[in-house]
């Protein structure tokens, strides 16, 4: 049914869910005419993404500090994508997002961790 | 004649396609082509078409269209498996070529799993998700129909490889080296990577859209510990798709640079690293295997309660083992590749990750039969998929547990006692579910029931055509047959139960002619389903007419309890007692042909990178490219359907008092 509500001002929508004592985690909507921090932030994508490549084609770094480097350059490409592109910080309820982000660090994290772990038996066999 | 054509005929037309066999399939396709291209314009469909299906975005057609879809994959999936058990049955057959051959398990593994199982799953969730939970739609209604043609286009790719080209032949799991350039020249993996890359956008999508349309969509009081199992299991199983599908696709991308653009990310020289593939694969592949599986667990939670006229028992214990078997999931995959060597660490971790998960299961399977226990069960066709399941699939469940004990996996590893394991899981869970949700809920989508007489035959050529087919596969395999095998000497001993289970495959392709005769004669003269609840069901989809109006819900209802319907029957209500007053107008998405472009684009696209033909592939991205501008900006997606349209449907289905 498509009823028609008026629209909530943030500060209501904002009174209206639970989390009133985390005021740090209270929604900030930006409303810009041009796009700079979403452009910024695809140039910095870009830039920890061929940061990346080079240092593995050029061999720049001994091998485990490359793993390192890259393993940070990886973090910062995540946390670059939930904050500019993801808008984490834009929308209600955000005490509610924090849980599924956790997941998806516990996941991505035993993924990533597991398989280096399962693949070091390069380094005793061949 | 230009100088070009004869290397176009050589590139498109390779000896491989060129087999007596695919010759006479081709003319059998270009037959049956010709004759619906006529029948759709003698009978002056196309625009019916168009505007009905290509460009719909309503959830419940797009499900019919992912059913059509997937009993299409599974015929042509089945007519591989009785090629395979053709070449199989007796000892030094020469049926087809040893190239052909591996074609043939490429291709049957890849169809069964990626193109029938996951659409035909995608199809119950559209049918039914929605209507369970009370909503309009689903959360994101092109999306859904991008997924659905994203699929629809990746499975025609993947299915024009025999014809043109020649098929992928490195096995469904297509490891390196095998599709190395090397190794491997012709365009068949090309055709495999594009084709699951683009139909796996289409699941990641679905995946969200299933996701959020369960989290957010549902009708007021739908508390979490309100949902129906199935929506649990929905919900469950989007997200293991969303976690599931990037491994898959970054595995799937680096291989095809591998092959097209000369990187070395899987190659055996240049520090290249197979098994990392082989790692990413299955990191994919095994939560995979539960995206196959948990949605048919819902199914069987709805039809084993309907059928037993009983709540589902443990229900608090149903939704923590499946979330526990979601989370347990992701860390068992290196149990299909033990025989890697990554020391006795990893492998005993992962060997008892893998037998906790039959922990959860077992709970489920006891919680199914405690539902049934002093139940008043009513042994319907759905009912009895219900109950071939539980046997079927704790067989398999234990077979599973015996190839996660490390050192017997070096025996068992890659021999016919893993084929029957899985076949066993995959048709005992997966098929048995999807067949047992079509059968309980073909009225809803159609409107008629499917003949239950009928349905009982299959079901039984079905059962028995199975046990057959993939009892001998166990012994097989402890006898030391492996898999992938072409052909074999006399004097074995796997000769007998060869033959055998080839039987059981013959037993199990009659199945599937009935279960198609059934499906074709209740659309002819099947029972009109003219209460919308034909099995005295508990969920909201039946409360609603069969088939469901376009906009579902004429008023959304609003839940006190579990099995909402049930309860709201027991107190004497309905949804069929609308006031006037009570509809309004109703906010629909509008139909759009976004989707089917954006898919037929990203075929485009597949084809060209396939055959390396850039020009095309370019032709395809700008294609891509302007859908996706065009949806961007399109602000005219939704329209609102009049209330005087909503009462005057509702009052000819007798839903309106007054």
């Amino acid at each position: 049914m498509s009823q028609v509500e008026q629209p909530l001002t943030i500060d209501e929508a904002y009174n209206q869910d639970n989390d009133r004592a985390l005021k740090f985690l209270r929604p900030r909507f930006h409303e810009e005419k041009f796009p700079t921090i979403q452009i910024l932030g695809y140039i910095g994508s870009l830039i920890l993404t061929f940061g990346a490549y080079f240092l593995v084609m050029d061999h720049v770094l001994p091998p485990v500090s490359l793993l390192a480097v890259i393993l940070a350059l990886a973090v910062m490409q995540g946390a670059l994508q939930i904050g500019v592109f993801m808008h984490v910080r834009e929308g209600r309820g955000l005490a509610w997002q924090i849980v599924p982000l956790y997941l998806v660090f516990l996941i991505a994290m035993g993924m990533v961790g597991m398989s280096i772990w399962i693949m070091l038996f390069k380094s005793g066999v061949s | 004649m230009p100088s070009f054509l004869p290397y176009l005929y050589h590139t498109l037309f390779p000896p491989t396609v060129r087999y007596p066999d695919i010759l006479l399939i081709d003319f059998g396709l270009i037959m049956a082509g010709i004759g619906l291209l006529g029948f759709m314009t003698k009978t002056r469909r196309w625009g019916w078409l168009w505007r009905e299906w290509l460009t719909t975005v309503d959830h419940k057609k797009i499900a019919v269209m992912y059913l059509i879809a997937a009993i299409v994959m599974l015929f042509r999936g089945g007519i591989d498996a009785e090629m395979l058990r053709a070449q199989l049955a007796l000892p030094t057959t020469k049926f087809m070529p040893a190239a052909q051959y591996d074609e043939v398990f490429t291709t049957h593994g890849t169809i069964m799993i990626f193109f029938m199982a996951m659409p035909f799953i995608f199809a119950l969730f559209n049918a039914v998700v929605p209507l369970m939970i009370g909503a309009r739609d689903v959360a994101f209604p092109r999306i859904n129909a991008m997924s659905y043609w994203l699929f629809a286009f990746g499975a025609i790719l993947f299915n024009i490889s025999f014809v043109i080209g020649g098929s992928p032949n490195a096995g469904w799991t297509a490891y390196p080296p095998y599709t190395g350039l090397a190794f491997n020249p012709g365009p068949g993996e090309n055709y495999y990577f594009l084709a699951l890359i683009i139909a796996g956008m289409g699941t990641t999508m679905t995946g969200v859209n299933f996701l959020v349309t369960t989290v957010r969509m549902r009708a007021p009081g739908m508390t979490l510990m309100r949902m129906p199992m199935f929506v649990w299991s929905t919900m469950i199983t989007s997200a293991l798709i969303l976690f599931a599908f990037p491994p898959l696709t970054v595995a799937l991308a680096m291989s095809l640079f591998d092959r097209l653009f000369g990187s070395s990310f899987f190659t055996l020289t240049r520090g290249g690293m197979p098994m990392m593939y082989v790692n990413l694969f299955w990191l994919f592949g095994h939560p995979e295997v539960y995206i196959l599986v948990i949605p048919l667990f819902g199914v069987f939670s709805e039809v084993v309660s309907t059928f037993s006229k009983k709540q589902l028992f443990g229900y608090p214990v149903m939704v923590v083992s499946m979330l526990a078997i979601m989370f347990l999931s992701y860390g068992t995959w290196v149990h299909h590749f033990f025989t890697m060597g990554a020391g006795p660490a990893v492998n005993a971790f992962f060997g008892l990750s893998t037998m906790l998960i039959a922990i959860p299961t077992g709970v489920k399977i006891f919680n199914w039969i405690f539902t049934m226990w002093g139940g008043r069960i009513q042994l319907t066709v759905a009912m009895l998929y219900q109950l071939a399941f539980i046997p079927t699939f704790v067989i398999g469940g234990a077979s599973g547990v015996m190839l996660a004990v490390v050192p017997a996996d070096y025996q068992f590893h890659n021999s016919y006692f893993l084929i029957a394991h899985f076949h066993n899981v995959i048709i005992g869970g997966t098929l048995f579910g999807l067949l047992s949700g079509l059968y309980y809920w073909w009225p809803k989508m159609f409107g008629m029931k499917l003949n239950e007489r009928q349905g009982k035959v299959a079901f039984w050529l079905f059962f028995i055509g199975f046990w057959i087919t993939f009892t001998p596969q166990y012994l097989l395999g402890l006898k030391g047959m492996t898999r992938r095998l072409y052909t074999y000497p006399i004097g074995m001993g796997w000769h007998e139960l060869n033959v055998i289970s080839t039987f059981g495959a013959l037993i199990m392709g009659a199945a599937f002619v009935a279960l198609v005769y059934n499906i074709v004669w209740s659309l002819l003269y099947g029972e009109k389903d003219l209460t919308g609840d034909p099995w005295n069901g508990r969920t909201l989809e039946w409360a609603l007419p069969s088939p469901v109006p376009e906009y579902n819900f004429a008023r959304i209802p609003v839940v006190h309890e579990r099995d909402a319907w049930w309860a709201m029957k027991q107190r004497g209500q309905s949804l069929a007692d609308l006031k006037p007053e009570d509809v309004r107008d109703v906010e629909m998405p509008r139909n759009t042909p976004i989707p089917f472009l954006l898919g037929a684009s990203f075929f485009v696209v597949g084809f060209g990178m396939t055959f390396k033909f850039w020009p095309i592939a370019i032709m395809g991205f700008v294609g891509v490219i302007l859908c996706i501008l065009f949806s961007g900006f399109d602000y005219e997606d939704h329209h609102h359907l009049k209330a005087d349209v909503i009462r005057s449907t509702e009052a000819s289905l007798g839903r309106l008092q007054g």
